[in-house]
């Protein structure tokens, strides 16, 4: 599948075959086939315990797979995790600070020790647009402080990826955006890898390149972003008395919601095609409405019925 | 040059972009010679992905409304008068965004039109209407 074409970097930053994750009889992850292009940004979007968490600490190898294999810019992360991981920027969802007792400009010296290539001005552009109070120390801080300095310690040596769990969770709306514009000019400056885990789709899209949906540890969906909300739209259809929707469409468990004589619901798939579809079955196709990107991602995410 | 990004349309983002640097250009608010924020910068205010950005500059390029000037950024064509063509580009998307929306409330494109000359009937008597009196009141001032 991967044509490498003779270049010495493969067209993927991260894949993952296989990989599969259980904590006691819970899966974690299960049997993810995860394909992040390279230089893209690759938001993966699911539920709390939805894998994302594990997903990175296994690339980071903080945690061994049960099963299967990951590879980080071709190197194993399970025989290379020391070389795999200097080439990463990780933004942990846990924040067990293990240097509690420093300050943050001690902490942000220690962690420039470990890197070659740690850009000092860089580092101080950031604790200034993040507002990190450099004599503070890391055991004090709130959630929303230590996250900044965890940005901070993630981009300064600019890394080849970055591993973004929940990034700005914590932070207050205005720090958040100027955290993504932060990251906008990374991104302009290192060409950059970005893999980003998050609850708030919406503060991603305009970022977001490519989009992975993880459900109950599985990788339900995986798309470059455009072909996602090309392939997901909300049909408000007209219908005959007792009218279900074709088969085809059900195992997708998509959103309906009834107003009159009018159905509206998401559905996967060629937009002609399941107007085809819906035709066949007796709905008259009203109206097609394209969706924002979380919408498009929710598709594949069908309310609990519980 | 101010950019900036409506969340609620739909349009790519890149496409709205492009869209706002013809607008600057039709209004003359941005000229010939005058550098437009690189794309780092415009990435970082807008929060877009940079690629969103150099995709907007690159088709703006190709239509030979700015020119990059290698290690100093990016400028507006020296050649640029007010366009026709960039004006009639500026109505499409105007009118694009306009159908889409029509279209999602199930009107049809006659309906639409009829209504907009309608519409602007009525703003138009509204307006010569409400600028009468004031125009009474100023010349009691003066006298």
């Amino acid at each position: 599948m991967i044509s490498d074409g003779g270049s010495s970097r493969s067209e993927y930053a991260v894949t993952t075959h296989g990989l599969s994750k259980r904590y006691g009889r819970q899966p974690a992850l299960d049997g993810v086939d995860l394909r992040v292009p390279d230089g893209a940004v690759y938001v993966l979007v699911g539920a709390n315990g939805a894998g994302k968490s594990t997903l990175f600490k296994v690339l980071m190898n903080l945690e061994r797979p049960d099963a299967g294999t990951a590879e980080v810019f071709g190197l194993d992360t399970g025989r290379f995790g020391p070389e795999v991981r200097a080439g990463i920027g990780y933004v942990p969802e846990r924040q067990d600070a293990p240097h509690r007792a420093m300050t943050c400009a001690r902490l942000l010296q220690h962690a420039s020790t470990f890197y070659p290539e740690w850009d000092h001005a860089y580092a101080d552009h950031l604790v200034r647009a993040l507002a990190v109070q450099p004599q503070r120390r890391v055991g004090g801080l709130s959630k929303g402080e230590t996250r900044r300095v965890q940005l901070v310690l993630a981009l300064a040596y600019r890394p080849p990826l970055l591993l973004l769990d929940e990034p700005t969770d914590g932070l207050d709306p205005v720090v958040r955006r100027r955290a993504l514009g932060l990251l906008a000019e990374h991104l302009a400056d290192t060409q950059a890898t970005v893999l980003v885990s998050t609850h708030h789709i919406t503060e991603l899209e305009s970022l977001a390149d490519h989009v992975g949906v993880l459900r109950d540890g599985r990788l339900v969906a995986q798309m470059p972003r455009d072909e996602l909300q090309h392939s997901v739209k909300s049909y408000q259809l007209e219908v005959p008395d007792g009218w279900e929707a074709p088969p085809e469409f059900q195992p997708t468990g998509l959103r309906r919601a009834t107003a009159g004589r009018v159905v509206q619901c998401t559905l996967v798939g060629e937009e002609r095609e399941v107007m085809q579809r819906l035709a066949a079955s007796g709905a008259v196709v009203r109206g097609v409405i394209p969706l924002s990107l979380e919408d498009s991602a929710l598709a594949f995410l069908p309310e609990d019925p519980s | 040059m101010l950019v900036t990004i409506d969340p609620r349309d739909e349009r790519p983002l890149y496409l709205q972009i492009i869209d706002q640097v013809r607008r600057a250009l039709l209004e003359g608010t941005l000229r010939a010679e005058d550098p437009l924020p690189s794309v780092r910068e415009l990435a970082g205010q807008l929060v877009v992905n940079p690629r969103t950005v150099s995709q907007a500059y690159g088709e703006l390029e190709r239509e030979g409304l700015i020119y990059v000037r290698r290690g100093q950024g990016t400028f507006v064509s020296s050649s640029i008068a007010p366009d026709r063509r960039a004006r009639r580009a500026l109505v499409r998307g105007v009118a694009e965004r306009a159908l889409v929306e029509a279209r999602r409330n199930g009107l049809g494109v006659e309906e639409l039109v009829s209504m907009i000359w309608e519409v602007a009937a009525e703003e138009t008597a509204k307006k010569s209407h409400s600028t009468k009196p004031a125009g009474r009141e100023d010349e009691e001032g003066v006298a």
